[in-house]
């Protein structure tokens, strides 16, 4: 058995899912994982899936674009094999939240997740809960993310607030726990 | 992952509602110090502060710096001292606290409490030591704080003790005169006394406490006042039944915040935890006050008829839902209502809507008591001395703590302003109920304990 990873995006409509889910099935893939979101009107998924080893990658694609044609459903495909290994496997990362809000302009998310790149920071969440969407143009982004234990914080902090204030936006970070201990009812 | 409504109403306690650990408490058992020799014992004291003390500033920073919340204050108690120096001299026990001082300082903490004594029965030599001390210690220290237990409600009332300590909260006034009396903010007079307190001025370490231990302070006026705001807005129909819950699970935030962050100190430093003690303490800033709460519960100003069934409701709530979040609550754990610590409280003081009468009244219902409350100059030692059996009596009957913490400003009288700075804050002079408590002071000796079969 071979793991895949196949990405579904185009517009949404009811039975998509099942568009999706029943062809693979019917190729004898066993879904493992699934993430589904709307945003706006547009549907979006990441499935990780076992394969047969008799099905390859390519075959995969071509049959899975075919069936959703057939079916009248209109989504973008990729797919490729996934190879088990990602960042962080190897270093021990803490979990920080990072939220930005302020005026909506371009380049925000660019000049944030620039901090991030330079510390080796992965975004493990990236949400922007209103970006442009309200009259006055605010703009709220949250970001999880995981700190390398080699990365200094108050370091981080510092170069987000300058980031921050070249942006004209306010910034934000917290370790996750604050919000875990604060909002749910269980042993941090 | 974290939904939208959790990041934001974090996010918007931090940012907009004073959201703080107000304190990280040290506490250091002096006991192993004890010697009759003064340099042994201010050796003694030196390296055992030094050594526990030494990265509690650095390392509470850096606990704020990775949860994003400060920790506003970093402090150290001790052991009784009284007992420890048992054998001192007052002028002993007057460098006694300038050794405590100088470890403070050393260790970069803003206050040290603990050199107080426990005489609720009766007096030692060495607590006598310690009080005839008092004017001279506190006058020349900075970071001292000092907290006598004249009452409990398994000993009673010890009036020599309150006789004397009218005596002396008179004499440190005038002995502070140039800084308006400034040494009795840094003194409480307690009834019922616990001994994990880590908010000053009455913090010490109790006899039954580690060698070692952190406690935390909580605090968040201004989070709670925001909470009732917030859903007064969404409903005004709102009932006192809401609003108690609003507290609740508002105090609970807020202790799971100090619980969390105390015992990660705690653990860096290889300490045990000790207690999170969940009091909502004021600071004159706007925004940051008890007071103000009071006004959201659609009250004129604190002092106004209600203000006593606000606060019993207030203090309530915030044990409720502060238990809960907390493995181990102790210390005061109420609401507190310093006069000059706290602007709203100290502008109804101003305007008369708030009296020391009405104070007193509403300190049966809370923690601590009398706190910070500036009075004129030439008010006599019996008179303060009576103030402080009403409230030690209050205590002892109803089986809490509560204490005095009461300035006499040499010089000034009824509505002159008096600014003791930073934390302190300012407030106008109060005046002081008539009559005259001298005879009854001079009576000394002890009310018994009061019996509890039979409650009313």
């Amino acid at each position: 058995m071979n793991k895949v990873v196949v990405s579904f995006l185009g517009r949404d409509c009811p039975g998509i899912v099942h568009a999706v889910a029943s062809l693979m099935n019917e190729l004898d893939c066993n879904i493992d994982e699934v993430s589904q979101t709307i945003l706006h009107s547009e549907f979006a998924a990441i499935v990780i899936a076992d394969v047969p080893d008799s099905l390859t990658v390519e075959t995969l694609h071509a049959k899975l674009e075919a069936g959703l044609a057939e079916r009248k459903v209109d989504l973008n495909v990729t797919t490729r094999l996934l190879d088990g290994s990602g960042w962080g496997d190897a270093i021990t990362t803490e979990p920080f939240v990072v939220t930005v809000d302020g005026p909506d302009r371009p380049g925000l998310i660019a000049g944030i997740t620039g901090v991030f790149a330079r510390h080796n920071v992965n975004i493990e969440n990236l949400k922007a809960l209103m970006p442009g969407g309200d009259k006055d143009g605010h703009a709220l982004i949250v970001y999880e993310v995981a700190l390398p234990a080699s990365v200094d914080p108050a370091l981080l902090r510092a170069e987000l607030r300058e980031e921050a204030d070249r942006l004209a936006v306010r910034v934000s970070m917290q370790h996750r726990d604050i919000f875990e201990a604060v909002h749910r009812v269980q042993p941090v | 992952m974290l939904t939208d409504r959790e990041v934001l109403s974090t996010l918007a306690m931090l940012r907009n509602e004073h959201l703080d650990v107000r304190t990280v408490t040290l506490g250091v058992s002096l006991f192993d110090c004890a010697s009759d020799n003064f340099d042994t014992f201010a050796d003694k004291v030196r390296t055992k502060i030094g050594k526990y003390a030494e990265k509690l500033v650095a390392t509470c920073d850096e606990v704020g710096d990775k949860y994003g919340i400060p920790v506003v204050n970093k402090r150290i108690s001790v052991s009784p001292m009284g007992v420890v120096c048992a054998s001192f001299s007052p002028e002993q026990m007057v460098k006694a606290c300038q050794v405590l001082d100088e470890s403070a300082k050393a260790a970069g903490v803003n206050f040290l409490g603990g050199f107080g004594a426990l005489v609720e029965k009766g007096m030692t030599r060495g607590d006598r030591a310690l009080i005839d001390a008092l004017p001279e210690a506190l006058a020349v220290t900075d970071c001292v704080c000092s907290s006598i237990n004249v009452a409990s409600s398994r000993s009673g009332i010890n009036m020599d003790a309150v006789a004397l300590m009218g005596e002396t909260i008179k004499a440190i006034a005038n002995r502070t005169a140039d800084r308006d009396g400034l040494g009795c903010a840094k003194l409480v007079v307690f009834a019922n006394i616990p001994q994990d307190v880590p908010f000053m001025a009455g913090a010490y370490l109790g006899v039954g406490e580690p060698e070692v231990v952190i406690n935390v302070g909580v605090s968040g006026p201004g989070v709670v006042k925001k909470a009732i705001d917030r859903a007064m807005e969404r409903n005004p129909n709102r009932t006192l039944s809401d609003i108690a819950e609003v507290i609740k699970r508002t105090a609970f935030k807020v202790t799971r915040v100090g619980e969390i962050i105390g015992t990660e100190v705690a653990a860096r430093l290889g300490l045990p935890f000790g207690v999170a003690d969940l009091s909502l303490a004021p600071t004159p800033e706007v925004g940051d006050s008890v007071g103000e709460i009071f006004q959201s519960m659609g009250l004129s100003s604190i002092g106004a008829p209600g203000s006593t069934a606000v606060l019993a409701m207030l203090n309530d709530a915030v044990k409720k839902g502060g238990a809960f979040a907390s493995s181990h609550v102790g210390g005061l754990s109420g609401a507190f209502i310093p006069v000059s610590e706290d602007s709203s409280i100290a502008a109804a003081a101003a305007s008369g809507a708030l009296t020391l009468e009405k104070l007193e009244a509403m300190t049966s219902v809370c923690s601590v008591g009398l706190d910070m409350v500036a009075i004129p100059g030439d008010t006599s030692a019996a008179t303060i001395s009576g103030i402080i059996a009403d409230e030690m009596a209050i205590g002892m009957i109803n089986s809490k703590t509560t204490a005095v913490r009461i300035i006499p400003v040499p010089g000034k009288g009824v509505g002159d302003l008096v600014s003791f700075g930073g934390l302190l804050g300012e407030a106008r002079i109060m005046p002081v109920p008539g009559g005259n408590a001298e005879n009854f002071i001079r009576l000394g000796g002890r009310i018994p304990a009061p019996i509890h079969s039979l409650k009313n």
